[in-house]
């Protein structure tokens, strides 16, 4: 049994303070895209103690881009190979909880699970930025002349 | 061009193959990548009569790269994820299905594949159809009954690596490879058993000679001395996640019994985090492909510092090059030079400029490398670099392999005219997530068309006519003996020139933007069809802005370099056969 990822785990929620115990899988299920099936029941409603904090809106953003998320979801959330994260429009929920479980424990069709790799402030942080974020002004429709 | 010869390799048919004359069995037409067809019915004359005869919807809405494949009176056509493979009876009313095979392929692959679900298509070989499904596994089916003959794992998702690349079969051998040069893979190609999918071989493109099967007095690269080559022009341990993945084109010389490929960029975008050469990325390896066995290599653009894949097809012809008849690959890189080589060696004989190029001035054939501005030169500690011409899209898309006519003797591609800034960053590599470090705005080029379908002399390294188009052109070309060339555009045009004037002839909208390529064969009634793919995708999924229309929670904002394109496009697969 190879227990690195455990240690890893144990060591990164420790030395971020992290509230949360960090996913007892391995690194591969954890970083495989499609992640870690939720625990059953219904989902805690959960608060983003951050919540409107733009300082850590600015934790967030970096987060988003030394983890790699720009990389599929583009620079500044527009949408690349993975969905646009700042039209206003969530695919598996935008309330606190929803935004953060999709990160946590990651979504089919190549989310993978973060919740391995951060803890849980850091989630918290990007989520803050995320939200943060403006929609466009008019974004179900787009016209031209 | 009159001093060029006409001559050209005949397509070398797989063991035990059937395919005739008039077939397009493998995915460039013939072994040499020529994309050339002698079906000579329709001509300049009577393009302006094709029209459209059948219509079939794929049912998926990815980037349709690729082409189809006609054997014995059967069309094969492999979708984007999740990887359908179609076969129609060319030989009845409508074209009704004979089969159709539909895999089991992992959803996750979609979060592992950089640049959209695509695939580039199959190859048919003895009786069996052979293609990639995106997560990792190659798979053989039944020509006749679409039965899956063997399903091999080939690459690891949980590593970055994805399968999109269509195979090349050799005699027994199937050749595959791998994407994930944004996901930092260690990138490979392997050679399987025709027969029963067992990988026989695994070629490393980077690392120790013992793992790029780079053996003593076989392995002789032109311009490189030395063992270890893709070993010491990297940081320690780096080269294990430094990419040179492989999902462009194949091409075989049954004289030399030599393999051409390209690879990809090194990993990641970052440069000062790889100091050195990073052997062999954005290189061309000739392999023998029994055993796999590295017999040259040779690198277009050494420590690349702006995303140039070489991955684009090697496209063997005989020119006259210099007076002399030389035995040459053609291969237009994204890098903006095209190279004409000495196919049996790895000489540069001519390399010119294809489109703007500012990153380099020259190359130089005497030591191979490019003479590079180093203004242009890109790494977190460079900050912003303003506008890189040609763009990390490339000055010709690999994903849109060009055409190579013996009669004109003349190369036909599509081409981009797009610069880009790029701002390097220091990037984290975690396994089975991107692994970038850049961020790469573009803009349109000089004359502010942002593509155009252009013609090329390979021996004198010149362009001879272009016609510019509004967008990128992302299409690959094919040309014939009637001396036209086919090619599509993103706005979803599916258009005829003169091979000889560039001028277009004839044009029909598609209902989607085209990134595939046109195929030509003789129907059951002896007429000759042409065929393309319309479905805007690849790169352009990422890049159109809102051409996707299917997920009410993804809205996405115009490209700011071409605003307008999704007025003109959204994304949806069709296949399309024409004639007159």
């Amino acid at each position: 049994m190879d227990l690195r990822p455990l240690v890893l785990a144990v060591v990164v929620s420790a030395a971020c303070g992290g509230h949360e115990a960090a996913l007892a899988t391995r690194h591969e299920a954890r970083v495989f895209a499609g992640g870690v099936t939720p625990p059953a029941g219904t989902a805690p409603a959960l608060e983003n103690p951050f919540h409107g904090d733009r300082r850590s809106a600015v934790e967030g953003e970096r987060t988003f881009g030394a983890m790699n998320c720009d990389g599929c979801h583009g620079g500044g959330a527009v949408g690349w190979v993975g969905p646009s994260l700042r039209d206003g429009r969530w695919r598996y929920g935008g309330s606190d909880g929803e935004i953060f479980r999709s990160i946590y424990y990651g979504q089919p069709h190549g989310m993978p699970a973060y919740g391995g790799l951060l803890p849980a402030g850091a989630i918290w942080k990007v989520v803050t930025y995320l939200q943060l974020l403006e929609p466009p002004a008019n974004v179900p429709t787009q016209s031209w002349k | 061009m009159t001093r060029m010869a006409v001559f050209t390799l005949l397509a070398v048919l797989p063991a035990g193959g059937v395919a005739q004359r008039g077939d397009w069995p493998m995915p460039a037409k013939d072994y040499a990548a020529t994309r050339y067809s002698s079906l000579g019915e329709i001509t300049a004359a009577n393009a302006g009569r094709l029209r459209p005869v059948w219509s079939f919807s794929t049912g998926v809405l990815g980037g349709h790269e690729g082409q189809p494949l006609v054997v014995d009176n059967t069309m094969y056509v492999v979708t984007p994820y999740p990887n359908v493979l179609y076969a129609f009876d060319l030989t009845r009313e409508g074209y009704p299905l004979k089969w159709k095979y539909r895999p089991s392929v992992d959803p996750n692959a979609l979060g592992i594949a950089c640049c959209d679900a695509i695939n580039r298509g199959a190859f048919y070989a003895d009786g069996k159809i052979v293609y990639n499904l995106l997560d990792g596994h190659t798979v053989a089916v039944a020509a006749a009954t679409g039965q899956e003959l063997w399903k091999t794992k080939i690459a690891d998702l949980s590593q970055g690596e994805t399968t999109p690349v269509a195979p090349l079969v050799v005699k027994h051998r199937v050749i595959v490879g791998a994407s994930g040069g944004e996901f930092g893979i260690h990138g490979w190609l392997k050679g399987l058993d025709l027969e029963t999918g067992r990988i026989v071989w695994t070629a490393y493109n980077i690392g120790p000679d013992s793992e790029v099967l780079a053996k003593a007095g076989i392995f002789k690269p032109f311009y490189d001395r030395g063992t270890d080559l893709a070993l010491t022009s990297w940081p320690a341990d780096v080269w294990k996640s430094g990419g040179a993945p492989v999902w462009g084109w194949m091409s075989y010389d049954p004289d030399l019994d030599l393999l051409y490929y390209g690879t990809g960029n090194p990993a990641p975008y970052n440069p000062e985090q790889r100091a050195g050469d990073n052997k062999w990325t954005a290189s061309v390896l000739a392999r023998r492909p029994e055993d796999g066995t590295l017999v040259w290599a040779y690198q277009f653009t050494p420590h690349d510092s702006w995303d140039f894949d070489a991955a684009s097809e090697m496209i063997l012809a005989d020119l006259v090059v210099g007076g002399r008849p030389r035995k040459v690959l053609v291969h237009f890189d994204k890098n903006g030079f095209a190279y004409t080589m000495d196919r049996a060696t790895g000489e540069v004989l001519v390399a010119r400029p294809f489109v703007d190029v500012n990153w380099a001035k020259r190359v130089d054939v005497a030591t191979g490398r490019p003479v590079v501005d180093s203004t242009k030169l890109t790494g977190a500690s460079r900050g912003n670099v303003k506008d890189v011409c040609p763009s990390l899209e490339g000055g010709k898309s690999p994903a849109s392999p060009a055409a190579y006519s013996p009669r004109t003797g003349l190369f036909y591609l599509a081409t981009n005219n797009m610069c880009m800034d790029y701002q390097a960053t220091q990037a984290t590599r975690i396994a089975g997530t991107p692994f970038i470090g850049a961020n790469t705005p573009y803009h349109a080029g000089r004359g502010g068309n942002l593509g155009a379908f252009i013609a090329w002399d390979a021996a004198a390294g010149k362009k001879v006519w272009q016609t510019p188009e509004r967008y990128p052109v992302w299409s690959g070309a094919l040309v014939t003996a009637g001396d036209i060339a086919f090619y599509g555009t993103l706005d979803g045009w599916f258009k005829v020139a003169d091979a000889g004037t560039g001028k277009v002839l004839w044009r029909f909208k598609v209902g989607s933007g085209v990134v595939g390529n046109p195929i030509t064969y003789t129907g059951p009634d002896g007429k000759q069809y042409v065929a393309v793919y319309a479905g805007i995708g690849g790169d352009w999924f990422l890049l159109s802005g809102d051409v996707r229309s299917d997920d009410p929670a993804d809205v996405r904002p115009p490209a700011d370099f071409m605003p307008d394109i999704a007025r003109h496009t959204s994304q949806g697969g069709i296949v399309w056969i024409f004639a007159l």
